[in-house]
């Protein structure tokens, strides 16, 4: 009875394999590898694979806000200007203050510098085959209007209206003038995006599906895998060279540098500085580390004590030991921050700076502001990068030396977010990257008094009337003589111990070329190639 | 029988509203601000506020606690705004991944603990006891993220025996065709021997790194059962009989050590859908666990809720699957 219960089993599953064996097989062509060899080893050497940490929240052009998404957006979407690219030490970076025709392959504008009158190239279509045209403009720059992330930046922009003058021809009016205006609508937020397709499937479409006319068209988005790209061979500007861009979602940074190592990826980005110098002992390998717009600063809050005394803060600046930060926790992947503004923006100076780790100099500082036996106070952590909490520690140990006691206080990223808001903090660490490499947008939203990011609350009315000032100046080298002048008053009255300025660190197959470095961090796949 | 199932199905009822209640609750305690999370860092204050009121986080909470409700009853889950999909649909794609993955795993639980539990305790105190003793005390306290890296340094980075810890199938091979879910069983019910042969090769190494534990817990189970029912006299009496000895530890000794081992994989269920977090991230497996540690740190509620509700679901029912075989083993446990 048993056995045949045993038997009977045997046989169902030995049926269940020879029908399977005859079903249709999903996966044909890889199995038999020989046939094609040749032909799959030449297309295989023109498709790229790049390993990413985060997965994307949205392919809305208007709505994304983190690296992964802005590099889905900018794969599949013009815009209507681009950034220039210049080259340093034979590396291609990108120049972000020269504005290159894109979809507008020109514009006017008036006098007193508030219209812009974009002519658009007439030999653009969208993957659907629509033709890109003003309305179309139009319709992209109002859908960021009304969107939750990507009104900030329309409003930034100083927009006012925008109007169709006839098909290839859109007039942009400001409410005043805005030398930023161009760098701003270069962002991928300011995608073009085929209205027809997302009248006809609707405005939720524009999440999972791209609707522009880029040099690559997604394929597959799982955030929880992979990301697919196939060249558009129909792109304006030339179809990409190489054919296919997949994305792959690693959270795990040793990972990321084991998959590189092997091979089995073209590019990794993130990676962590201790493995840099692992990754360059390999032959096959590039490792590009460029200096990022991205800055990491310890704010005091100016508005409580004892930090309302600028020789408390002076002194706090002198015990930070710059050193260590640079050598110990990033393994010299980083750069001493030495202005408010990052070395990389234009404009930016260093003038004033004479912070250096001396314990003396600090102890001395603090005698004279009345606090001689030193004081103590709160510093809140937000967690996620396990440098700033190094630092935090480093930091932690100089100041016992002079007497100040730093309280740590470690909270989770969204809880820091929130208290940040509510502009309570004593002290935090901090990082910061302005999208638009303008001293104007950078002080604006961080130490310029009604800044929206201005956390630390840093109120002075000089910095604020020359930072109004700027804004309305229209000749960029006073314009930066004046952002100067406020990056001295800042820094001397250090509202901020600087920290350092990160490297952007990519690892990349020595076969991959076209690599261009961006201060907004986004790689753009159109100048990728592969071989030869 | 029937009855008895169905009045515990009826008795989920009240436990799953607790959960409901709590977790709704909990996940509106967990600090931080989503409407921050999802502006972004670098928007102003008028935005956030703009979308707190988009999103209800400006209703009373009993307001949104009743919505959510009214929701779940119609068998909405939520939208996550971290991901920008609703949450059934995120699940969708995400939670078969999950639970082939543990399903894997206490399968290789099983096949591997049971067998060394009995063998250990039939040759107490000789050198095969004492070498399972020491690796299920490795087992139960290596910590699972130490142990999928060293699995990937060794198998993958150095012996190059394992593919590349990117998900559950190589890029170049596609995924079996879609209809449970699972790519094991699914290929196999297509017959695509590649996509087998290749699911098969991707979760070995997570499915191991996660079993490890339960592997250990079991394997010890077994063998203090398995030592107490030996003792007994019915073993006695079976072997006085002049049984083969094989027949005495399986049939009479096995099945009914059986018991307390089951109770143990029950409960490791839960535990390994909740482990399953770190070995996801280890091995960039596309499951829920990944997506359940972001939304919780982008403070994204509903994704939270329903994951909670859902295990809480899948427990219950693996709860009473293992009351129902205790009757299968054990003809002398009755259900009225």
């Amino acid at each position: 009875m048993k056995k045949q219960k045993w038997l009977a089993l045997l046989a169902a599953v030995s049926m269940a394999f020879a029908v399977a064996g005859c079903a249709e097989n999903a996966n044909q062509q890889p199995a038999e590898g020989e046939k094609q060899g040749d032909q799959q080893a030449e297309a295989q050497s023109k498709n790229i694979t790049i390993a990413y940490s985060e997965g994307g929240q949205t392919m809305d052009p208007a709505e994304a806000n983190d690296l992964t998404s802005d590099t889905l957006v900018l794969a599949t979407y013009d815009q209507l200007v681009t950034y220039g690219v210049k080259t340093v030490d034979g590396a291609e970076i990108a120049k972000t203050d020269e504005i290159k025709p894109m979809l507008a392959a020109e514009w006017k504008v008036s006098e007193d510098n508030t219209t812009y009158t974009f002519t658009l190239r007439d030999d653009v279509k969208f993957h659907s085959g629509n033709p890109v045209n003003a309305e179309a403009v139009a319709y992209s720059f109002d859908r960021v209007k009304n969107s939750n992330s990507g009104s900030f930046l329309y409003g930034m922009a100083a927009i006012d209206k925008v109007t169709v003058l006839d098909d290839k021809t859109v007039e942009i009016k400001l409410q005043r003038p805005n030398h930023m205006f161009l760098q701003i609508i270069a962002m991928y937020t300011f995608s073009v995006v085929d209205p027809a397709v997302v009248k006809e499937k609707g405005d939720d479409y524009l999440k999972n599906n791209a609707a522009g006319s880029g040099p690559f068209k997604l394929e597959k988005w799982d955030p929880a895998s992979e990301a697919i790209f196939v060249a558009n061979k129909d792109y304006w500007q030339g179809a990409p060279k190489v054919d296919k861009v997949t994305m792959k979602f690693t959270k795990e940074a040793s990972n990321r540098v084991m998959l590189l190592d092997k091979g089995d990826v073209d590019l990794a980005i993130e990676i962590p500085p201790k493995d840099v110098e692992q990754l360059k002992q390999n032959a096959d390998l590039t490792v590009r580390s460029d200096a990022s717009n991205r800055i990491l600063f310890l704010a005091m809050n100016t508005q409580v004590k004892p930090f309302d005394n600028v020789k408390v803060r002076q002194a706090i600046a002198y015990a930070i030991p710059y050193d260590k930060l640079i050598h110990d926790v990033m393994y010299d992947q980083a750069k001493q921050l030495k202005s408010a503004v990052p070395s990389n923006t234009p404009g930016h100076t260093d003038a004033g700076f004479v912070y250096k780790h001396d314990l003396e100099k600090a102890k001395q500082l603090l005698e004279e502001a009345g606090y001689g036996d030193g004081f103590s106070f709160d510093f809140t952590l937000g967690s996620g990068f396990q440098d700033w909490e190094d630092d935090a520690v480093l930091i932690q140990a100089e100041l016992a030396k002079i007497g100040v006691e730093m309280n740590i206080e470690k909270v989770a990223r969204a809880q820091f977010l929130q208290m940040q808001k509510e502009r309570k903090l004593t002290s935090y660490i901090t990082k910061w990257t302005s999208f638009v490499n303008d001293p104007g947008y950078h002080l604006g939203f961080l130490l310029y008094g009604k800044g929206s990011s201005n956390y630390g609350n840093y109120v002075n009315a000089k910095v604020d009337e020359l930072w109004e000032q700027a804004n309305n100046e229209p000749d960029q080298a006073k314009r930066e003589e004046l952002y100067k002048q406020a990056q001295e008053i800042i820094t001397s009255e250090a509202p901020w111990a600087y920290l350092y300025e990160y490297n952007r660190i990519v690892g990349m197959n020595k076969d991959v070329k076209g690599y261009i470095y961006y201060p907004d961090e986004v790689i753009r796949f159109y100048p990728l190639s592969k071989g030869e | 029988m029937f009855v008895y199932i169905l009045r515990r199905l009826l008795l989920m009822i009240p436990g799953l509203m607790g959960i409901v209640i709590i977790t709704f609750i909990l996940s509106r305690v967990l600090p931080g601000d989503p409407a921050i999370m999802l502006a972004g860092e670098q928007a102003p204050p008028d935005v956030v506020e703009k979308i707190r009121e988009e999103m209800g986080l400006n209703d009373p909470l009993y307001v949104q606690f009743f919505h959510y409700v009214g929701q779940l009853l119609q068998g909405d889950l939520g939208f996550a705004w971290h991901t920008g999909h609703t949450v059934l649909e995120d699940f969708a794609t995400r939670f078969p991944a999950t639970l082939e993955l543990t399903l894997v795993s206490i399968l290789i639980a099983i096949l591997v603990a049971i067998p060394v539990g009995v063998v250990a305790a039939t040759r107490k105190e000789s050198v095969i006891d004492h070498i399972s003793r020491v690796f299920s005390m490795i087992g139960a306290c290596v910590p699972i993220f130490w142990l999928g890296l060293i699995l990937i340094y060794i198998f993958y980075s150095n012996l190059g025996w394992a593919p590349a810890p990117m998900g559950r199938i190589s890029g170049d091979i596609n995924p079996p065709t879609d209809i449970t879910g699972l790519y094991i069983v699914d290929s196999l019910l297509t017959g695509d021997m590649v996509a087998l042969k290749e699911s098969l090769a991707h979760i070995l190494l997570p499915a191991i790194c996660l079993s490890t534990g339960t592997m250990a817990i079991v394997a010890r189970m077994t063998r203090s059962s398995m030592l107490e029912v030996i003792g007994q006299d019915y073993i006695r009496t079976a072997r006085a009989k002049g049984l083969l000895e094989r027949t005495v530890i399986y049939k009479h000794g096995l099945i009914n050590a059986l018991i307390p081992t089951l109770t143990i994989l029950g409960l490791q269920f839960g535990f390994l859908l909740g482990g399953a977090v770190i070995t996801e991230t280890i091995f960039s497996w596309p499951g829920i666990g990944g997506y359940i540690t972001d939304s919780i740190l982008a403070t994204d509620y509903a994704p939270i809720q329903a994951f909670t509700l859902l295990s809480a679901v899948l427990y219950s029912l693996i709860n009473l699957s293992v009351d129902l075989i205790y009757g299968l083993i054990d003809p002398r446990i009755r259900y009225e």
